[in-house]
């Protein structure tokens, strides 16, 4: 599984931060998120499923 | 009827201002949502209220469409845009009531002071200002936990941030939190606003103040030394900023607090969950600001003509987005009139949406958690008493309590390094 984050959409909710601290860091800038690897690893793919259900701008998308 | 009525679809009998809406809002969004959920409504000169999730959050990130812009002249007192209703007759604030491309310019210059690293190296003094102001009172076993608590500890914490002096805290605070519930034709009403204009002036005067001094730390520093946009803040910008920062920091986190330690208190099998897994505070605390959504709604101005959810807007048109009503969206939300602490994941909005998202949230998130770690470990008994305490009459600007009786175990002082 892949993850990226949509810079134009993101506005630093840090709900994916909470949904899974392993892949999503916020940025000391601004709080708008940035992923740390673009690869998921199998045991952290329902943690980042939350977090693109828990994003309110949709700014999260995963490819399988 | 003539064509402009036409246009207004689903009018409907509605003022978020009102004492009706205060005290029946979950109802009446809950039918606004089913039946109108783009309704309009001739309180205010007229405007709409959006009720569903995916319309509120369609139209806050359409910030092109959805204009924030704010003009005020002083003189006249006449005010177009910006983003409450009706319209404040004050200066704009900044970055919330301002669009592209000034809105890049403000918040850049602002978003490092306010990010997640810059709030978490704020946490030891919020605690430490949290214990002190419980120091106060721990040892009679009451509390107002309003004036004396959640009230205060947002407060001190903007000021040392600005780079007020701590002492003035009393003076700071009680008019931030009167302003939000006094009437406007109360006897006291001229007397909190010249509370507020006196905090305004301690901005002016020690940003002025600030420029004669080397580059410090506190905002009102950075202000005065600071360039933005390769130039200086100008007065008028820096009581801009200071007026989005006083009033979107302080008596919000207030509201969210004290909704929450009445909650747990009502709820003591959340409470004990809370203590036996305190990791669970952060998700709580989402679902906090989702459930009691401290501000219920902001407005946009309509920019050209469009149609939302079958409404046809016009250029020139205000929308009051509502928060409070998308965070109950039964769409998106599973049992949404029901508090679990334990929700996830949880798109609220009660932070906003799109651009002009609480750019204070991080700072907020800080200060929810300290607060609610001091009264669970020094005052884990305490007993909250709504029965005497007073709600705001209007949830217009922030749904939030007047007081708080609460009452207590005593226990003792503990060493905070500051006397209050």
């Amino acid at each position: 599984m892949k993850v990226v984050i949509l810079d134009e959409r993101c506005v630093g909710h840090g709900m994916c931060r909470l949904a899974c601290p392993e892949m999503f860091e916020l940025s000391d800038e601004d709080g708008h998120a940035y992923v740390t690897s673009e690869t998921v690893p199998p045991d952290l793919e329902a943690a980042v499923d939350q977090a693109v259900r828990g994003c309110p701008e949709q700014a999260i998308v995963v490819e399988a | 009827m003539d064509s402009q009525e036409d246009l207004k679809r689903c009018p409907v009998d509605f003022d978020h201002e009102s004492r009706t809406h205060a005290s029946n809002w979950p109802t009446e969004f809950r039918e606004l949502r089913g039946k109108c959920p783009v309704a309009w409504t001739e309180k205010h000169g007229g405007y709409w209220v959006a009720t569903r999730y995916q319309d509120v959050v369609a139209m806050a990130q359409d910030d092109a469409t959805f204009s924030s812009f704010k003009t005020f002249d002083p003189h006249s007192g006449e005010v177009t845009g910006g983003i409450t209703i009706p319209a404040t007759p004050i200066p704009r604030g900044l970055p919330v009531e301002s669009d592209r491309p000034d809105w890049n310019m403000f918040r850049t210059y602002l978003n490092r002071r306010f990010a997640p690293k810059a709030a978490e190296a704020r946490r030891a003094k919020v605690r430490k200002y949290a214990d002190s102001l419980l120091n106060r009172v721990i040892e009679t076993g009451e509390i107002d936990l309003v004036n004396e608590f959640t009230g205060p500890v947002p407060a001190m914490t903007t000021m040392e941030l600005m780079g007020l002096p701590l002492e003035e805290w009393r003076e700071f605070a009680d008019p931030l939190h009167e302003m939000v519930f006094t009437p406007k034709e109360a006897p006291e009403y001229p007397h909190v606003i010249a509370g507020v204009q006196w905090i305004f002036k301690r901005c002016i005067e020690t940003f002025h103040q600030r420029k004669t001094e080397p580059l410090g730390d506190d905002l009102l520093s950075y202000f005065a030394h600071e360039k933005i946009d390769g130039r200086a803040v100008t007065e008028e910008e820096m009581l801009s900023f200071c007026n989005n920062i006083i009033t979107g920091g302080v008596d919000t986190t207030t509201a969210l607090t004290t909704h929450a330690l009445v909650y747990l208190n009502e709820h003591p099998e959340d409470y004990r969950r809370l203590q036996e897994e305190p990791k669970l505070l952060p998700v709580a605390r989402e679902e906090f600001v989702r459930f009691f959504t401290p501000i219920h709604g902001l407005a946009r101005n309509v920019s050209r003509d469009v149609e939302m959810d079958g409404a046809k807007m016009e250029k020139g048109d205000r929308v009051y987005l509502a928060w409070s009503a998308a965070n109950r969206d039964p769409e998106v939300f599973t049992d949404p009139e029901t508090v679990d602490i334990a929700r996830f994941p949880n798109r609220h909005i009660a932070f906003g949406a799109g651009m002009h998202r609480c750019i204070g949230s991080f700072m907020a998130r800080v200060m929810f958690e300290e607060m609610m770690h001091v009264v669970m470990v020094r005052i884990p008994d305490y007993r909250t008493h709504p029965d005497r305490a007073r709600r705001y009459t209007s949830v217009g600007t922030i749904n939030g309590w007047v007081d708080m009786p609460t009452s207590f175990t005593p226990g003792p002082k503990i060493e905070t390094g500051l006397v209050l």
